[in-house]
């Protein structure tokens, strides 16, 4: 059975080669792409659980390709590239990427990456409210759905889960750790700049005034909280 | 000139006194009048001294011939003596308001012409040619504005002297230094010249040398000012110049250690995915193993190419390629670069069109094979398998081109003066072909290390021809 189907978007040949020779080897589907427009193609074309995508590409670079994805698709994207700033990691994060791998990498965090990015949290409906209501926010936990007054909002998977395990721990102050776990799996800990992006995005998404948020409250030095106004 | 004037003054009071007193006979009061105004025209005409002599003789026959008892110099009447002391008073007065007035008109003319030539300068200045050294230009329009017969600028920065006019500064030149280091003005009313610091604020900066009709004091310090101004103006320039210029050295070197990280972080890449892969115990199909085992070694092989040609060009870059030229023939250099490249030839056909009788090169002849080489890599790299390769060779002037022509997609236009930067890779070629996007800078630096020239004539779908343009031996010297 297969694990999943990738897309996997990069201009060198060899190393598209040794991907698709060690995904394959692992059970996923793979097919290729050798730059940002050939795979905006292909994403037409076919459905895929997973992009792996090249940062630095001629012509359409991995960052607009991953914007242009973002912006119709909740796939998972994981980002590969040889710059290891924060401000990259960050640009990436905020193009819509939901990971970021360093080349050279190994395999093996290769695909604990693409393992945690198709990871999706099944919520069992003993585990809090189906739906809530926030002003004129509204949350459908079943559905997986955000609407704003009438607007509905679209989450990627992981901004969901993040919004979902905050509200599931409301007015508490969740460190940065758990929540990396929590959401991500147990790979993950330290990487704080992702948190710090999507919470930041959450914020636009569902905030009316994401300078002072309402419901995502940053703990400094903790965490985040998310805050649960009482009934009245 | 003075006497002429004196006398002319006393004429025109001589006259006026003879009309009054024999043709047009006049009352005292007419008379004063008509006096007043005679001097008034004097004083404006002539000058104060003029003026003053006229009314001295005009009191005088006011009295002689106005005042009864006429013909005498007697004043009968007191109240004459006052009307007389009154007169004399006021052609005394008026001589001096109109002197007054005169010099005023003078000193403004003299004010508007320092402005204008203060504004000229300041414009002359504006428009240097900043390509060329300023000093010189400034002093040049100092000159001629000013109608100097010399002008020296000391400038302090460059030590240097810049001297303009017909005239030598001739001892000047000492006190220029002088000035400079003491920042004091020297002034020499017989040589009308002077020599005044130049400062920008407190700062010395240099020093200025005037001979011939000098500016007035407040003028010379304006004229410094605009000179300072001047001066400061090339310097700041010259500074920004070159921190633009250190800026976009750092930028450049930065893009580079870029791109030369990403260019070996690619097939780092490669490899240690593949390695990593092997280890994990995940690949266990022996054709999966192989596909893997087969690109760690091509990647290898990219990587150890990369650090040749990296080197190589650092080594091009850092001055320190050495040509070991000889005379070598055209034919046995395309020859020997077929040979050494065979393996990526392999089934590839060539076709050679190099006459035997072409004149010898003067070449490095290991450098001139890695040039042709390279194009005949990238001839093999970006055409199809089943097309030609064909080398050709023609005598030009005082050089030979060797043509390797290749019928892959052809380079676009401006892609064209691109392939030769390094690390870059065409836009269609980079997702197919592996490679460094070193080998064409190498080539060219090492054809312009010859005095010769590499160029690319290509059209989009129609293949591509590198030209390589080698200098010849001198004649007799043979291979």
């Amino acid at each position: 059975m297969s694990q999943g189907r990738l897309l996997v978007v990069d201009d060198d040949p060899q190393i598209r080669r040794v991907m698709r020779t060690t995904l394959v080897a692992q059970g996923y589907e793979v097919a290729e792409a050798r730059n940002g427009q050939e795979a905006l193609e292909r994403l037409r074309d076919a459905k895929y659980d997973l992009i792996l995508l090249d940062m630095n590409m001629p012509e359409l670079d991995g960052l607009q390709t991953c914007r242009q994805v973002r912006a119709v698709s909740d796939m998972a994207i994981i980002m590969l590239t040889v710059r290891n700033t924060e401000k990259d990691k960050v640009e990436a994060l905020e193009a819509g990427a939901d990971d970021y791998v360093t080349k050279p990498f190994g395999v093996p965090e290769l695909l604990a990456r693409i393992r945690a990015a198709l990871r999706r949290i099944s919520w069992s409906p003993a585990a809090g409210p189906q739906v809530l209501t926030l002003d004129d926010v509204e949350i459908n936990f079943g559905t997986r759905r955000v609407s704003v007054g009438v607007k509905e909002i679209r989450l990627t998977p992981k901004e969901f889960d993040l919004l979902r395990y905050l509200a599931m721990h409301p007015n508490t102050a969740i460190s940065h750790a758990k929540l990396l776990q929590a959401v991500w799996g147990p790979d993950y800990g330290e990487e704080v700049e992702y948190l710090r992006v999507f919470v930041n995005q959450l914020r636009k998404k569902i905030e009316k005034n994401p300078a002072k948020p309402k419901y995502l409250l940053t703990e400094p030095w903790v965490g985040y909280s998310f805050n649960l106004p009482p009934l009245p | 000139m003075r006497s002429l004037r004196l006398t002319g003054a006393l004429l025109a009071v001589a006259a006026v006194t003879g009309v009054f007193t024999q043709l047009l006979l006049v009352n005292a009061t007419t008379a004063g009048f008509v006096y007043l105004i005679t001097i008034l025209l004097i004083a404006s005409i002539g000058g104060l001294l003029e003026s003053l002599v006229a009314s001295l003789a005009a009191t005088l026959c006011f009295n002689y011939f106005f005042f009864p008892p006429v013909r005498t110099f007697t004043i009968a009447d007191p109240h004459n003596w006052v009307a007389l002391t009154a007169f004399l008073l006021t052609s005394l007065i008026a001589s001096h308001l109109s002197q007054r007035a005169k010099s005023k008109t003078r000193e403004a003319f003299h004010q508007q012409q320092e402005m204008e030539r203060l504004y000229s300068l300041g414009r002359a200045i504006l428009l240097t040619d900043l390509e060329q050294p300023v000093g010189p230009q400034i002093a040049r329009e100092i000159a001629r504005i000013y109608g100097l017969s010399a002008v020296g600028i000391y400038d302090w920065n460059e030590d240097k002297i810049h001297a303009a006019g017909p005239e030598n500064l001739s001892d000047l030149e000492r006190k220029l230094h002088v000035a400079a280091a003491q920042g004091i003005l020297f002034r020499e009313s017989q040589t009308f010249s002077v020599v005044i610091p130049i400062r920008l604020g407190q700062r010395p900066i240099g020093c200025m040398a005037l001979s011939g009709s000098a500016p007035s004091d407040s003028g010379l310090q304006a004229l410094a000012n605009l000179v300072a101004i001047g001066l400061e103006r090339v310097r700041a320039q010259q500074a920004s110049s070159r921190a633009e210029a250190a800026r976009q050295s750092e930028a450049f070197k930065s893009t580079l250690l870029d791109a030369l990280a990403h260019e070996f972080q690619t097939p780092l890449t490669s490899v240690r995915a593949a390695a990593s892969a092997l280890l994990s115990a995940g690949v266990t199909k022996p054709h999966q193993q192989r596909d893997l085992l087969s690109v760690i070694e091509q990647e290898a092989e990219r990587l150890s190419d990369l650090v040749t040609e990296a080197t190589n060009l650092a080594r091009i870059e850092a001055g320190m390629l050495q040509l070991h030229r000889q005379p070598q023939g055209v034919r046995a250099l395309v020859k020997m670069s077929l040979g050494e490249i065979a393996t990526t030839l392999k089934d590839r056909v060539v076709n050679l069109h190099v006459a035997a009788d072409l004149p010898d090169l003067h070449v490095d002849s290991e450098l001139a094979r890695l040039v042709l080489r390279h194009l005949l890599d990238n001839a093999v790299k970006y055409s199809p398998p089943a097309s030609p390769i064909s080398i050709s060779a023609e005598s030009l002037g005082q050089t030979v081109v060797i043509c390797v022509r290749n019928e892959g997609p052809g380079i676009a236009e401006a892609e064209q003066s691109k392939v030769f930067e390094k690390f870059y890779r065409g836009a269609e070629a980079r997702p197919q072909v592996a490679g460094t996007g070193m080998g064409l800078a190498i080539a060219q630096e090492i054809v312009r290390a010859h005095g010769g020239d590499l160029r690319v004539e290509s059209n989009p779908g129609k293949g591509s021809e590198f030209l390589v343009c080698f200098p010849t031996a001198k004649k007799g010297v043979r291979a």
